[in-house]
């Protein structure tokens, strides 16, 4: 009763032009209670009906799209690396042209469950041996010609095998080969059996190009590219053939521009409608201009100090447990990351992994007694940290660190190295390294691809074989229960034995300006996971 | 004599284009990591390495990809971009253009402010206007560039909305949008450079006026503008001459700071892009180009120089 009340004395409608720019601002920015109360300030209504407010203003943001306009988009990098060639597609300005020119076979939705795109279903036989796709019909490409199954399967053998060079080669080593099985079917035929295997079918390197060509920009997407210059920008504009519903905008600009100050000025002045990678020192300048909002993406994106089992200190359980007692978790969350993240507990999946997240497992807290005594055990009094700013907050995380290790006797030294040729000549060598990882779409891909044992990017050395048992097992497990079971004690695992500091995960922060409207949420990278082109639209 | 000089220089600053391009290929090779996993980066297993090793040709010596670089660069071919396949000619094409447009503009601009302005300082020594001057260049020298730019960007762009906060081309723009877009590094790089020339032009000239012969016209009862303009300003120009050339070169190779804060691009941050990507022909190619920039501007501030002087114009 009293929302009824409350709901008539002011309607989303009813609202000023710079009122909706508010409501819009804080259904993106994920409402906190303290925002309500400001909202409720600025317009003058009660609580109750401020709540209301917001929940109108998502139905308002969630309207029909419109056609028509063009947005300017810039990321973090570029350079003369830029790629048209899906397998070798690395930052996000890549993948941002790959999502704006090609499709893949299966996409993923804001909660990451596989969704239907060139393939309209994929099944596993009984035991999992095989998975069929079926493929969409009446697909053209920018050239005029008709897709088929040839270029499927083209595309996705590119990955595999003794001399690609695919980034993702060894994520799809369950994999045999692809074959044709029909004008408008293929096979997958596996090696081992994998459930997550239409996930991974998503991922940003598997874009489907014309067989025989290396992409080239001739693609089957929402946006045809009329320029590219690696390093520079890129053009787009709508393709009017376009299979499906999407590609709202006439055109895109994608560029980038790399000093992190530069960025956010680009996106108040207006001259940028989108930038990725807002740093938190920034977070307070994007909140407060009127035009534009920050797009904060709750991720599992890591901050993460590897202790190499292989080396010492590492080897060493009670040198890797002090390290673990010895980060101040919340602080790193509020001060470092300005609110903008997330606890971690020494593991790789958030609960932005969903389901799989084990939240059972009891959150490891600051504990400067734990840490000594551990330190003590260890016999190490100090111990040098190779860092280097492989993403926003690592360092400044780091700096935490060694102040609490100071104020406990032990003498946590610093080492700054540039990011430049970091992760072929630090990374994985020194026996103590800074790390992040881009968030894998499942918990199994992004277990493995850290913690298989034996793995190319087992980064901390850590082989278990019980881990290696489980992560095969789990992949097969089809009842949830169970499943989960399995992923919590791999979990446990990784948080009691590895040699894994996961303090905090950071979201994604990004900014837009405020009339961007059906932004994706994807977690798995910048911008609603590179996946924007197809969706949204200009109010 | 004139002749001999000019071919002289040209043959030692070829000498010098050699030697640059042995230390860069050097330089280039001891950084940690090569092309191969810059590119696979976080990604790169030993296979994949080794696959794109070799289809590079990376997998070849050293000294043997040296030489098959400077073969097809005498030949005119400057080769394949390692980590995107595109080439180096249509990557450098676009940006040396843009570089070589800003460098115009801002030399457009800051040669006459800057001697007119040394002009006027040297010619009133010591008034409010020399101070004001003396002053300005002096501090505006002292701070570095890119805290020019940001306090440029926050005034201009973010505050009053008159100019773009960035340099962003479409390529389609009239003359004043271009204007418009390049306002705000024109504006940056005419501050930065203008200061040194300013201060080198009074300098010189002051120096000048300090000599016997200027003494003897002051004597004379010439005014004083007419003995700077006449007298002072022609045995002057050789050090002027220099410094202009020298931000020339500058504008040319080294504004990479501000390309980077307005994401102009340009030759300069294309090279350290070759360089955190370790592809070496795109770095051998910019460093050709900014070293024989600055051995041309060189030779040209030094045959100006001799022009400028009889004694050295017509030796005994």
């Amino acid at each position: 009763m009293k929302d009824d009340k409350s709901k008539s004395e002011l309607n989303y409608q009813d609202l000023t032009q710079s009122d909706k720019d508010l409501v819009a601002k804080l259904v993106r920015g994920g409402f906190s209670r303290r925002e309500v109360l400001k909202l409720s300030m600025v317009t003058g209504v009660s609580l109750v009906a401020a709540e209301h407010l917001l929940f109108d203003g998502k139905a308002a943001i969630a309207a029909t799209p419109k056609k028509g306009g063009s947005v300017r988009m810039a990321s973090n990098l570029h350079g003369p690396d830029d790629q048209l060639d899906p397998i070798l597609f690395t930052s996000t300005i890549d993948y941002t042209r790959g999502r704006a020119t090609y499709n893949s076979l299966v996409q993923h939705a804001n909660d990451l469950t596989p969704q239907p795109e060139l393939a309209t279903s994929f099944e596993p036989n009984a035991n999992a041996t095989e998975w069929t796709f079926k493929l969409r019909e009446g697909v053209t490409w920018h050239d005029g010609s008709k897709f088929s199954a040839d270029d499927a399967v083209y595309s996705m053998n590119r990955h595999l095998g003794e001399n690609t060079t695919s980034v993702i080669n060894s994520v799809l080593k369950s994999i045999k080969e692809f074959k044709k099985t029909g004008p408008y079917e293929m096979k997958a035929i596996m090696n081992s059996p994998n459930s997550d295997l239409p996930t991974l079918m998503g991922l940003f390197q598997t874009k489907i190009v014309k067989e025989g060509s290396t992409g080239g920009g001739i693609g089957t997407g929402p946006y045809v590219l009329d320029s590219f210059q690696p390093g520079v920008k890129s053009v787009h504009s709508r393709n009017n053939n376009y299979w499906r519903e999407g590609a709202n905008l006439d055109a895109i600009e994608i560029t980038a521009i790399t000093d992190p100050v530069a960025r956010v000025n680009a996106l108040i002045s207006g001259d940028m409608q989108m930038v990725t990678q807002i740093d938190p020192n920034a977070f307070r300048q994007v909140e407060s201009a009127d035009n534009v909002t920050l797009l904060s993406t709750p991720a599992a994106l890591q901050l993460g100090i590897c202790c190499l089992k292989n080396s010492e200190p590492g080897s060493n359980d009670d040198f890797v447990k002090g390290m673990q007692y010895i980060q101040d978790r919340k602080r790193i969350v509020k001060r470092v990351l300005k609110g903008k993240g997330s606890l971690g507990n020494d593991t790789p999946i958030s609960f932005a992994h969903g389901p799989d997240f084990c939240k059972e497992l009891p959150q490891r807290e600051f504990d400067p007694d734990k840490a000594k005594f551990h330190f003590k055990k260890s016999g190490y009094s100090s111990a040098e940290l190779f860092v280097a700013p492989v993403t926003s907050g690592v360092e400044d995380m780091c700096l935490t660190a060694q102040a609490n290790c100071a104020k406990i006797g032990f003498d946590l030294k610093l080492k700054k190295v540039p990011t430049d040729g970091y992760w072929g000549a630090v990374w994985m060598k020194e026996p103590l390294n800074v790390v992040t990882w881009n968030m894998r779409p499942t918990a199994n891909s992004q277990l493995a691809i850290q913690f298989g044992p034996g793995g190319n990017w087992n980064d901390t050395f850590w082989n278990n074989d019980r881990m290696g048992e489980l992560l095969r097992l789990s992949l097969a497990e089809t009842d949830p229960a169970k499943r989960h079971d399995m992923y919590c004690e791999m979990q446990t695992l990784v948080h009691n034995g590895s040699g894994m500091v996961i303090p905090a995960f950071s979201n994604i922060n990004d900014g837009i300006a405020n009339n961007i409207m059906g932004m994706p949420t994807v977690p798995l990278g910048q911008l609603g996971g590179n996946e924007w082109p197809e969706f949204i639209w200009l109010a | 004599m004139m002749t001999r000089m000019v071919m002289q220089r040209i043959g030692i600053g070829f000498a010098t284009l050699i030697v640059v391009s042995i230390i860069v290929f050097i330089a280039t090779s001891i950084l940690p990591g090569d092309v191969a996993q810059i590119v696979l980066g976080q990604s790169a297993t030993p296979e994949t390495l080794a696959a794109l090793r070799a289809q590079l040709g990376l997998d070849q010596p050293g000294y043997v990809r040296y030489f098959l670089w400077l073969g097809n660069m005498m030949t005119g071919d400057l080769g394949i971009s390692k980590a995107g396949g595109a080439t180096i000619s249509s990557l450098i094409g676009g940006r040396l253009g843009n570089t070589m447009m800003m460098a115009g503009f801002v030399a457009l601009i800051s040669i006459p402010i800057s001697i007119a302005l040394g002009l006027w300082a040297a010619m009133h020594p010591g008034t409010m206007l020399d101070r004001i001057v003396t002053f300005g260049t002096l501090s505006l020298i002292s701070v570095p560039e890119f805290f020019i730019a940001t306090v440029a960007v926050l005034i201009l762009a973010v505050n009053l909305h008159w100019l773009p906060s960035t340099a962003y081309m479409t390529g389609e723009e009239t003359f004043v949008e271009l204007m418009k877009a390049l306002a705000m590094p024109l504006i940056t790089l005419v501050i930065v450079v203008s200061a040194q020339m300013i201060r080198m032009t009074r300098a010189g000239i002051l120096n000048v006026m300090s000599s016997p012969y200027i003494e003897m016209a002051i004597l004379k009862g010439v005014p004083r503008g007419r003995i700077i303009l006449r007298h002072a300003f022609f045995n002057a120009i050789g050090p002027i001459i220099n410094v202009i050339a020298l931000n020339l070169a500058y504008l040319v190779s080294g504004v990479v700071i501000v390309e980077t804060i307005f994401a102009y691009p340009g030759l300069a941050k294309l090279m350290i892009d070759g360089v955190q990507t370790r592809d070496l022909p795109l770095v051998q190619a910019c460093a050709m180009i900014f070293c024989g920039t600055y051995v041309v501007l060189i030779l040209i501030a030094d045959v100006g120089s001799i022009l400028s002087n009889p004694r050295l114009r017509n030796p005994k």
